[in-house]
């Protein structure tokens, strides 16, 4: 079967959205933006799934009186998968947003290099491994040795 | 029920018993007992010794289709008495007055613990020897890596818990070689049983016998410090408390002698091993096990000579001796392999004995540092005595069993036609005589040290061993026969010709020997130069130990004048080059280059951007399905 | 059977009604999670057995697949079912300060990870896993209350924990669409059906890798687990205990039923492998050089999921067999070993003499490192036994380095371990003996629990490798799964409809060009 050129444009879309994202949540050191490189991969691979059930002559799945039974569809289940997928996505990005926050609030940066310099900092205290003193970037939380 | 179930049924009560009780004064005692009663067993199965039947445990195991059965033949009967026997003489050496001081230095729990490590590592080594099939042996063998490891960590010295991490590592890479040439014959005969292999082996090809010989002989070899996995063993045995010093440097490495005698000489065959030539080199892999053997006897050998502390020599050369037994074993004649069998037993017997007095000394003075020894004959006149007897042993002179031994090794060379390895055993021999002579006069000869003056003979829980073991080492010196017994029905269940000997030692077309003629020629040489001695006069002085000059002066006991410290320094200017350390070198190394992967594989883990790794690794894994890689 | 389906809706039920509970009566609430933790045990353990020959699918609302959804039952899903509620219930958050949200994320990991177990849909199994993700990036989240010490660490790890594990999630969704391009399903009997036709191709192994690596995120695969040691440095080892322990071993449960009857081909097998092993070496390598007791832990745990994939990686059903044996070895120890570390926290030269303090801990914890390493009669041997035997026995290359790799790991892993023990049994206590926290009660008893059953184990080994041999066959067996799943009558009208859409399409086609 040969692919019409509509389902090209489709195709190079979804893939290009993935390739951008990928490439997002590679490059990007600001954590937000980084959410957002995310969002748009997770677009890039709904597109992807829906596609999977296109017909480019094919209309939408929904019987009704009106039409002829025999008539070509485009497949529903992607439909319905990338329904749930998507929500499935927004709650994890709005999860992800909270969690910016706080981190925004307790290490007072978004640059995803400083936030790990001060988690490891932060788990090696934790452990008992370093003292608290030791940090190269003194934490302005503060915190006791226990 | 055979005599196997109820030798297990015993050690299992043992260990039961001691761990319950442990904590309690008088458990020594039943300890004793229980190697006694453990001895007996293994009399009652004495006819293995000579030529009897297979004993079979009625217990076994159904697993992954393998059937794991465990039985005595000659061979495991004959290291099995050894080990019971160490396990006795170390149980009665500590059952004492040493005990005591023990539990006074630590405490009754500590010794109880020493208790149990010993009683685990005699267990487990009869498991060992018991093993049926390949994953018997292997499980036997994990074990009495345990118990070793066990009795290692319990001097609390910081040098002897490094040298127990150590030797850990080393026996866990040595397991995991055995585990991966067992998981080997599995893939190619599909069963662990030995029968299979034995059958299979004939049929399987150069390559796979040697990597199968290569990864089995590094497993074992590991155990036994063999070249060039000899660094962990002197320190570790060396450090451990008396008594498991005894033990283990009489028998603990020898399990790696006994699996070497199962897997490569009764399964695979040396017979085999002899045809089949290494690439690109003129050589055997039977030579090339010969040559470890030389080495064995020779590189560690030397290294005792330099040591400066009592043990450590005597371990170091714990090493060294196994590449005697290798060595015989691998001549692969009838002569030479009794001659490696042999000297199994007689190591043990006057490397257990030497231990002993070493242990006596550090009991009497608290130290076995050289530095701080010396002039201890008029003091300790016995354990002297027990010393003098085990290094005539040790270094191979006759009328001790150990020259026994040798000479069968040293024959069976020259008969052979190994001129090479005769020498390089020579070799290893005068280290041995050098570094014997080293120990015995630094500790016993030369002058006596102030602070030394009240130390007392050892007492007698220490020197009944010892002094049993001496008179083993005559008797079994003068009548060798009584042990070549054994060793034949070893070399028969092990399909080998068994050697030809009598009461008196071997019997030999081309000129035996007769340790009886020998000892009664020595003794008649020693009863002439006494009737000499005494017809001319008798003439002889006692004189104090103290009452030295020197140059015109009287020396007093304040002078140091005993040679002890930097001994061999002119010996030590011409060869001392040749000490290296090539082999802590590759030790190092191989730590080094495990530190750096690890940190490497640390900042991997360390990843600045967390889906970093997703994406390089679904790039990769994609490139190479769509056949980047061809 | 039919009410198996309770497992799954009960506890997500309960998860969005406890919150509105807990306003009116809190103790109510808890108690509503408890009960339903115990209902499900009740309801597994009552069809405990019975699919031991023949497996069985459930319809869900009577649609008969491949449209309808099923639940597939079977030993697999059974023992894990089981394990789920079992596992929770240990590790429940015994006390008062626990908020309530914690509890109801508590339940929807239950929800979904039996779902995840049960399900026989490609795309309920998606979905199921990100309601697993999201309870587990929930869980973390609340690690790190406001106030509370290392809160930031718990914060930060969760995010770059989510991240990864959202662009695993496409991943996945990625490997679903291309699968559903090529057989138009996502119904697992059916696709077994439809994969030695339409997924044996560039296409399907490109899938495989994607749901590999994306579902690998939570089996801690090589190399998407940079998140392991930073989440169990930061929360607590109870919850440490339960992710590494369980949720990592239901990832793998996923990849393994996927791998199992969607793709034959041995590439697929390979590539796990070769992950597999880079994780077994990287992993011990770097707990080797950890420096306290969590981190070692988390590391080890890493060196121990590359082994339960190397050991999956073996074809045939040995390998599975292998794979089921050292998984569910590590579901025991691991855990146990997270609860013996909760009290020795700092690090490891503090713990010097704490043999001396605790010997019953210390003894319990030489016991589970042993059965770790592999020292036999322990459970752990005869596991390590079975991958080291089978990986020999394969003719692929791949294997013999991961034989070797295998082997030199756990050389590395005995250095490391037996240097602790050495530590524990320090004769000279340390400095900070005297401020050491003390064990808590339950962590005590799950670690003594453990080593119990480690030891009956040992001693039942026979039986145990019946079961899991029969386990291990069930699973393997692609047939079994479609014959389960379709009745006759449901496979003829298959094949008669794949040929009728065949037909169609085609006749379409010719429509449109004679249009």
């Amino acid at each position: 079967m040969t692919m019409p050129g509509i389902e090209v444009v489709f195709y190079t879309g979804a893939i290009g959205l993935i390739v951008i994202g990928m490439a997002g949540v590679l490059m990007v050191k600001n954590v937000f933006r980084m959410l957002l490189a995310l969002v748009l991969l997770e677009a890039g691979a709904s597109l992807l799934l829906i596609l999977s059930g296109f017909r480019e002559t094919g209309v939408a799945p929904i019987l009704l009186s009106g039409h002829a039974a025999g008539q070509l569809m485009n497949d529903p289940v992607p439909q319905a998968l990338v329904l749930t997928a998507i929500v499935i996505g927004v709650g994890i990005q709005a999860l992800a947003l909270a969690l910016i926050l706080r981190i925004k609030h307790r290490y007072h940066s978004l640059d995803m290099g400083e936030i790990r310099e001060q988690m490891e900092h932060d788990i090696a205290v934790n452990s008992g491994v370093v003292s608290p003193a030791s940090a190269q970037s003194p934490e302005p939380g503060g915190h006791h040795h226990g | 029920m055979s005599v196997l179930d109820e030798v297990f049924i015993l050690c299992a009560l043992g260990a039961l018993v001691l761990f319950v009780f442990h904590r309690i004064r008088g458990i020594e005692k039943l300890a004793v007992v229980f190697y006694a009663a453990l001895l007996y067993l293994l009399i009652k199965m004495s006819g293995l010794g000579y030529g009897g039947e297979v004993i079979y445990s009625s217990f076994s195991l159904n697993i992954l289709g393998e059937t794991l059965q465990w039985r005595f033949d000659a061979v495991s009967w004959f290291f099995a008495i050894i080990t019971v026997a160490s396990g006795l003489f170390s149980a009665v050496f500590m059952s004492g007055k040493w005990g005591e001081s023990y539990r006074e230095k630590t405490s009754n729990a500590a010794y109880g613990t020493l208790q149990i490590a010993l009683l685990l590592n005699v267990n487990s080594m009869l498991i060992l020897l018991a093993s049926g099939d390949l994953l018997s042996l292997f499980i036997g063998w994990e074990l009495v890596s345990w118990a070793s490891f066990m009795m290692m960590a319990l001097n609390p010295d910081k040098q002897a818990r490094q040298a127990a991490i150590k030797y850990i590592v080393y026996a866990m890479a040595g397991a995991m070689a055995f585990l991966a040439a067992m998981a080997y014959v599995y893939g190619i005969t599909g069963s662990l049983q030995y029968a299979e292999l034995a059958q299979a082996s004939a049929a399987l090809s150069n390559g796979q016998i040697i990597l199968l010989s290569l990864l089995f002989f590094t497993g074992f070899a590991i155990k036994m410090g063999l070249i060039p996995f000899h660094l962990w063993q002197a320190v570790a045995y060396a450090e451990t408390p008396a008594p498991g010093a005894v033990f283990l440097g009489a028998i603990s490495a020898r399990m790696g002698l006994y699996a070497i005698i199962v897997v490569l000489i009764q399964l695979i065959g040396l017979g085999h091993l002899q045809q089949i030539h290494i690439p690109f080199t003129f050589w055997n892999l039977q030579t090339v096990l010969a040559w470890v053997g030389a080495l064995t006897t020779i590189i560690p050998t030397y290294i005792a000579l330099k040591q400066n502390d009592a043990r450590h020599l005597l371990a170091w050369h714990g090493v060294g001796q196994g590449g005697y037994m290798l060595l015989g074993l691998m001549t692969l004649n009838s002569l030479g392999s009794a001659g490696g069998l042999l000297h199994v037993f007689n190591y043990a017997t006057y490397q257990a004995a030497l231990f002993m007095t070493i242990g006596a000394v550090i009991y009497r003075t608290g130290t076995a540092n050289f530095d701080k020894l010396g002039g201890l004959v008029t003091q300790m006149p016995l354990t002297f005595m027990v010393m003098v007897f085990s290094i005539i042993g040790l270094a191979g002179l006759p009328p001790m069993n150990g020259f026994v031994s040798k000479w069968m090794v040293y024959r069976s060379l020259l008969l052979d036609g190994e001129p090479l390895l005769f020498v390089a055993a020579v070799i290893g021999t005068l280290g041995t005589i050098l570094s014997v002579y080293k120990l015995v006069h630094n500790t016993f000869l030369g002058q006596l040290r102030v602070e030394h003056q009240n130390v007392r003979e050892a007492p007698l829980s220490l020197l009944i061993p010892m002094l049993v073991l001496a008179a083993i080492m005559f008797v079994t010196g003068m009548m060798p026969g009584l042990v070549l017994d054994w060793v034949a029905s070893a070399q028969l269940a092990m399909g080998l010709v068994p050697v030809t000997y009598n009461l008196g030692g071997i019997v030999l077309a081309s000129g035996g020997l007769d340790m009886i003629w020998i000892t009664l020629i020595l003794f008649y040489g020693l009863g002439v130069g006494a009737i000499i001695f005494y017809l001319l006069g008798g003439r002889a002085k006692r004189v104090h130990q103290y009452d030295n000059y020197a140059g015109g002066h009287f020396l007093t006991s304040r002078v140091r004048y005993h040679y002890s410290h930097n001994f061999y320094a002119g010996l030590m200017h011409l060869i001392g080059g040749w000490y290296r350390g090539s082999f802590k070198k590759l030790e190092q190394a191989i730590v080094s280059l495990v530190s750096l992967l690890s940190q490497l594989s640390e900042n991997m883990y360390r990843s600045a951007q967390p889906a970093m790794m997703v994406i390089i690794v679904v790039v990769l894994s994609l490139w190479s399905i769509s056949g980047g890689i061809n | 059977m039919d009410n198996l389906i309770l497992v799954v809706i009960l506890p997500l039920l309960a998860a969005f009604l406890m919150p509105a509970m807990a306003r009116t009566s809190e103790v109510l609430a808890r108690v509503t999670g408890l009960m339903v933790l115990f209902i499900s045990i009740i309801i597994i353990t009552s069809v405990w057995g019975s699919v031991d020959e023949q497996a069985v699918s459930y319809a869900i609302g009577g649609f008969r697949p491949p449209m309808g959804i099923v639940f597939y039952i079977d030993q697999l899903s059974l023992l894990f079912a089981l394990l789920i509620p079992v596992m929770i219930l240990l590790f429940w958050p015994w006390n008062k300060v626990t908020h309530i949200r914690e509890y109801s994320l508590m339940m929807l990991l239950t929800a979904s990870a039996s779902g995840l177990v049960l399900s026989g849909d490609l795309f309920n199994i998606y979905v199921f896993y990100e309601l697993l993700a999201v309870a587990s990036y929930g869980l973390v989240v609340a690690q790190g209350r406001a106030g509370k010490k290392g809160e930031g660490a718990a914060l930060a790890a969760s995010l770059r924990y989510l991240i990864l594990g959202a662009v695993g999630s496409v991943m996945m969704l990625i490997g679903i669409a291309i699968i559903y391009t090529q057989a138009g399903t996502l119904n697992l009997a059916h696709l077994a059906l439809l994969a030695p036709e339409k997924l044996n191709n560039m296409a399907g192994l490109s899938a495989f890798a994607l749901i590999l690596i994306g579902v690998g995120v939570k089996a801690e695969l090589f190399p998407v687990n940079t998140w392991v040691p930073e989440v169990y440095g930061a929360v607590s080892t109870r919850l440490s205990a339960l992710m590494a322990g369980l949720l990592s071993k239901l990832a793998v449960i996923v990849i393994i039923r996927v791998l199992v009857l969607l793709f034959p081909q041995p590439e697929a097998l390979q590539l796990m492998t070769i992950l597999g092993m880079l994780g077994v070496i990287s992993g011990e390598l770097v707990a080797w050089r950890s420096r306290d007791m969590i981190r070692m832990l988390s590391f080890s745990s890493i060196g121990q999921l590359g082994l339960v994939f190397v050991a999956f990686s073996i074809p045939g059903d040995m390998g599975l067999m292998a794979g089921f044996a050292v998984a569910l070895h590590h579901l025991l120890v691991k855990p146990a070993l997270f609860m013996l570390a909760s009290g020795w926290t700092g690090p490891l030269e503090s713990l010097k003499g704490a043999a001396k303090q605790s010997p019953y801990i210390a003894a319990l914890f030489v016991l589970l490192v042993m059965s770790l390493l592999g020292v036999p009669p322990l459970p752990g041997f005869w596991a390590k036994l079975l991958i080291v035997v089978n990986l020999a026995s394969q003719a692929a290359p791949v294997y013999q380095f991961a034989l070797a790799f295998v082997l030199i790991a756990t050389v590395i892993e005995a250095a490391y371990l037996y240097r602790v023990v050495m530590i524990l049994y320090h004769p000279n206590q340390g400095q900070q003996a005297s401020v050491r926290e003390k064990h808590k009660a339950f962590e005590l008893v799950i670690a003594s629990g453990a080593a119990v059953i480690l030891i009956a184990v040992a001693l039942q080994v026979q039986s145990m490798e019946t079961k899991l041999s029969s386990m291990a066959r069930q699973t393997g067996d692609r047939q079994h799964y479609i014959n389960t799943v379709f009745s006759k009558l449901d496979l003829a009208d298959i094949y008669h409809q794949n040929k009728v859409q065949q037909t169609d399409f085609r006749s379409n086609n010719q429509l449109q060009g004679s249009k």
